[in-house]
């Protein structure tokens, strides 16, 4: 197995290198003007390779930098008013700094309620409700945050019956915190324990989530979708989607049985869960290509509730950025790229679980690392001006060649100028009248 | 003249009726029939002109068409093509049928050898309490639990290959030991070049394959017209439910939707009786505990579990490889081939032979990897199981037996050195100054139908390609393709280690227009 794995290390390394050797040319051009400096506070190495790959010279974050690939709380202390940094044209940084109106799990609900409560008032034709519920804005399970709305959930439960749900910290991540719930007394009991209703603890407070019990199974197993988003602009915006998603399977089969509500194995896909789990493999990862899950979909349900799926996939992604456009700060230095979490139920409806601002880049497996590196490689590509340089003065619009992996989501900006050509990938009436 | 005529055409249909009995689904032809018979449509009065009306009309003759065509099918394919124009079901060349035995024997040895070393029976009568676990594990297999830690494969792709390479013809003085591996001397008639170009020209000279484009884009935006055109067509031609033009559709590729069915139609394996038939072996591998499981299972987990492609039909591939080896249907192959299935005394009653296992069928390192791809295409076992064991009994099994069919693993490897040789001159010397042999570059591809070398959707075009054209000579074809498409990169390298790995990662291959350039161009290839 070892060796296995000696030779697999081999061989992505000499793909990495070809892919080196090959764009070497490209950039050497531009490097000739001018050296990009980078800085980073994240020891990745599928962007460190990136940066290299460049020619790109590392600096320290005091020095002059053009690229920042920072973390999360990197980048909020770097915006933050007592910082006093102010960003030159020639910088950029990977976050925008209030990512989280997108990115936590609390607030995601919030404002996706609040762009629907908008657009109804509006008397937009996109906030039609059928007996109460949204018709095409409804892609986010039914979520209220804990301890607040403690009592619209309790009415909620009494209205919907017997249920499901899923009980997750807002402030955890990779599936820490999480359980699942089917008894109104045990949500009690855990609160009386935990003493976590004193509202003055805001810190911990919780989503509590309809937990979706008949996902999709394949060969019985559960699993979710992880989608890279880029975006480069919130006003107008600008979004790309990354074609080498992945599937992230549980490691054993999924089962409702009240036994084995408190099995994560069986309800969580998050992939440092599952590794911890006897069944883990670390050849597959239990990942799939999102390709691949297509033939599957395609060949045993058939194309055009296949095609409806990715449609619908590619609106609710579209419709979760619109929701925080205008909250989000604007900031021409900032780009992001989000990890969303998406569950497909039996009927092929896709909903929509989380964003993620800081996608893991770590890799589980050789071809984890390869699309990782692909996934970096596009992204800076797609954010930097054809000149190799940053610049906040470039009108955003990367060439076909330039989004690689990537394809364009919504440029409302383009949209705006050529009103005759689809610039957004579904044509909002079009889909209006596909639906009804 | 006109009265030969009818006779003729009474003897064919008396030899076609006589053969349609032995078939699978005769039973539940027959009892349709009968349905028929009972019906208002039919009057006594008028007995036969109103049964043959109605039969007619239905479902029944298309049932009875198909039939008489996969028999046709099955029949021609078993002609045996050999330098002396014999023609014979079974294996002419008597080198060739000494070998496939010394070859069985060995594998013989060998599982008895490993039953002693492990301290196991060949086969025993399952325990009440292991049936019940497996039982409820049924859909779980993966985790159903069995020691295998010791047992090995029997035999891998290229054990095999070294047998193929000791084909000796007695015919023949060798020059020297170093010429044995290009089979020179063996006398199996392969298709040249051009040959191959007249029987494929269907996909030579289409324009539109639905193959060539891929699954990338995330969002659909509009479908390509061509492409809906034939999916409306393809729909259609189901429809009909004709086996024959549903492989003559087949011929520019299946849409994805449509896979399954086409296969399944042209395969014949949609029979009404596979539901039941699926659930006798379940009981037969519920009621028999046998070495061959244990291999069984050990195969697919070192395959289909360890491949990032596959691994999510693990638990339907556990189950569906150990039915396969219950069943007795496929024993049908050793009627059309040299080989036979072994035979051993199984204790319990005084010295009685059976074959074992039950289906004959001695898995080799990576026999699982012939089912896998067919998980993409069914949501249920049964389907898949049906279809992969139809594949399975028209094609797979040429490919680990040691015959001089053209479709055999031996004359595919033929076939592959002789194109390489005329076509890609360039590379076959490159390998000869550097003493590499070329059919070891390429071997697992044909053995295991490129299964687990391709991406699904890829391979699963291919296969297409093997229904439609009802040939494995594309296996050839396409490694030829291949070797020629990477050549740059392979007249730079100078050992075998090299070599393979410039071909490890097939996934940016696209098959049917690597194919389209195989047989399009002038001398290219
Ligand atoms: N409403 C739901 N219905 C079914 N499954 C859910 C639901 N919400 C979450 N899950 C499952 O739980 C997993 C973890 O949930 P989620 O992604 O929201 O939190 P997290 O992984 O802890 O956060 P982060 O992704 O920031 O690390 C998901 O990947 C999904 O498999
Ligand atoms: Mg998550």
């Amino acid at each position: 197995m070892v060796t296995l794995f000696k030779m697999f290390d081999q061989i992505s390394l000499f793909i990495v290198n070809l892919t080196l050797t090959f764009s070497f040319h490209l950039t050497s051009i531009f490097v000739i003007n001018m050296k990009v400096t980078y800085c980073t506070d994240v020891d990745r190495s599928v962007v460190l390779s990136n940066f290299e790959k460049r020619g790109w010279v590392h600096v320290g974050p005091d020095d002059d930098w053009n690229f920042y690939w920072a973390g999360i709380q990197t980048c909020r202390s770097l915006f933050s008013i007592d910082s006093g940094y102010r960003m030159h044209d020639n910088q950029m940084i990977n976050h925008f700094p209030n990512h989280y109106e997108l990115s936590r799990k609390d607030m995601l609900v919030k404002n996706i309620k609040r762009y629907r409560r908008e657009l109804e008032r509006e008397g937009s034709p996109l906030a039609k409700r059928l007996d109460g519920k949204y018709l095409y804005l409804d892609f986010i399970p039914v979520t209220f945050v804990l301890p607040a709305d403690y009592n619209l959930f309790v009415e909620e439960y009494r209205k919907v019956g017997p249920s499901t749900w899923i009980m997750k910290p807002v402030g955890k991540s990779q599936g820490t915190g999480i359980f699942l719930i089917n008894k109104l007394s045990k949500l009690k009991k855990w609160s009386r324990e935990g003493k976590n209703f004193n509202t003055s603890a805001i810190k911990e407070s919780y989503v509590i989530s309809k937990y979706i019990d008949n996902p999709l199974l394949i060969d019985g197993k559960k699993f979710d979708l992880r989608l890279y988003v880029l975006v480069t602009s919130f006003r107008p915006l600008k979004a790309y989607l990354f074609k080498s998603g992945f599937c992230r399977f549980c490691t054993v089969k999924y089962n409702t049985s009240v036994g084995e509500i408190e099995n994560l194995l069986i309800h969580l896909t998050n992939v440092s869960l599952q590794k911890q789990g006897d069944e883990y493999n670390s050849i597959h990862g239990g990942k799939l290509s999102i390709q691949n899950l297509r033939l599957f979909l395609e060949s045993t349900r058939g194309k055009t509730v296949t095609e409806a799926l990715f449609d619908n996939i590619v609106w609710l992604i579209v419709h979760s950025l619109k929701s925080v456009s205008y909250i989000m700060s604007n900031d021409r230095h900032c780009f992001e790229c989000y990890g969303y979490d998406i569950i497909i139920d039996d009927n092929l409806k896709p909903w929509l679980i989380e964003v993620n601002a800081s996608p893991s880049l770590t890799s589980t497996t050789v071809n984890d690392r390869i699309l990782k590196y692909k996934l970096i490689d596009n992204m800076l590509s797609v954010v930097l001006p054809p000149s190799g340089i940053p610049d906040v003065r470039w009108n955003k619009c990367p060439s076909r060649e330039a989004m690689g992996n990537f394809e364009l989501l919504i440029d409302e900006e383009l949209a705006a100028k050529d009103k005759s050509g689809p610039s957004i990938k579904i044509d909002q009436k079009e889909r209006l009248k596909r639906k009804t | 003249m006109e009265e030969l005529k009818d006779k003729s055409l009474h003897l064919t249909a008396e030899k076609l009726a006589e053969e349609l009995q032995k078939m699978d689904n005769y039973t539940t032809f027959y009892e349709d029939l009968q349905v028929l018979a009972a019906s208002y449509d039919v009057s006594i009065d008028d007995f036969k002109n109103t049964l043959v009306q109605a039969v007619n009309k239905g479902s029944m003759e298309t049932n009875l068409r198909n039939a008489v065509f996969h028999w046709l099918r099955s029949h021609e394919n078993n002609k045996q093509m050999v330098v002396r124009e014999e023609i014979t079901s079974r294996e002419s060349l008597d080198y060739l049928r000494k070998a496939q035995i010394t070859w069985e024997r060995r594998i013989q040895k060998s599982l008895e050898s490993m039953c002693e070393e492990i301290g196991i029976h060949l086969s025993y009568y399952r325990s009440k309490a292991d049936r019940d676990e497996m039982l409820q594990k049924w859909n779980e297999l993966s985790t159903y639990n069995t020691n295998l830690e010791r047992l090995r494969p029997v035999y891998a792709p290229k054990d095999f290959l070294e047998v193929l390479f000791s084909l000796h013809n007695p015919n023949y003085r060798m020059i020297s030991d170093d010429m044995i591996w290009d089979f020179t001397y063996l006398p199996l008639k392969v298709k040249t070049l051009s040959e191959l170009r007249h029987l494929y020209r269907d996909l030579a000279t289409a324009d539109l394959l639905l193959g060539l484009t891929t699954l990338t884009k995330m969002s659909c935006g509009s479908t390509l017209q061509g492409e809906q055109e034939r999916i409306a067509l393809g729909e259609k031609v189901l429809e009909y439910q004709h086996a024959p033009v549903c492989q003559e559709f087949l011929k520019l590729c299946a849409p994805r939707s449509l896979r399954g069915r086409l296969w399944t139609q042209i395969l014949g394996s949609n029979v009404k009786s596979s539901e039941q038939h699926y659930t006798e072996l379940k009981e037969r591998v519920l009621n028999y505990d046998m070495l061959i499981d244990k291999l069984i299972t050990k195969d697919v987990q070192l395959t289909a579990c360890n491949d990032d492609q596959y691994f999510v039909f693990e638990d339907v591939l556990h189950q569906i490889m150990l039915c396969f080896t219950r069943d007795t249907d496929v024993l049908s192959v050793f009627n059309s081939s040299t080989s036979h299935p072994i035979l051993t005394s199984l204790k319990g009653k005084p010295s009685k032979e059976a074959i074992y296992p039950p289906n004959g069928i001695i898995p080799f390192h990576g026999f699982t990897m012939y089912a896998a791809p067919i998980c993409y295409l069914f949501n249920d076992p049964v389907s898949l199981y049906s279809t992969f064991r139809a594949f399975y009994l028209r094609y797979w099994f040429r490919l680990h037996n040691i015959s001089s069919h053209p479709q055999s693993i031996l004359g595919l490897c033929i076939l592959f050195q002789r194109l390489l040789q005329r076509h890609e001159t360039n590379i076959w010397s490159h390998f000869m100054s550097h003493n590499i042999h070329p059919i070891r570059v390429v071997f697992k591809w044909l053995m295991k139908g490129f299964s687990g070398y391709l991406l699904p959707e890829q391979l699963l075009n291919l296969w297409d390609m093997i229904i439609a054209y009802d040939s494995l000579e594309v296996l050839p074809l396409l490694a030829v393709a291949i070797l020629s498409f990477r050549k740059d990169n392979l007249l730079q390298v100078n050992t075998l280690q090299n070599v393979d790995s410039v071909l490890v990662d097939l996934s940016s291959l696209n098959v049917m227009s690597l194919l389209q350039l195989a047989l399009k161009g002038p001398n290219q290839i």
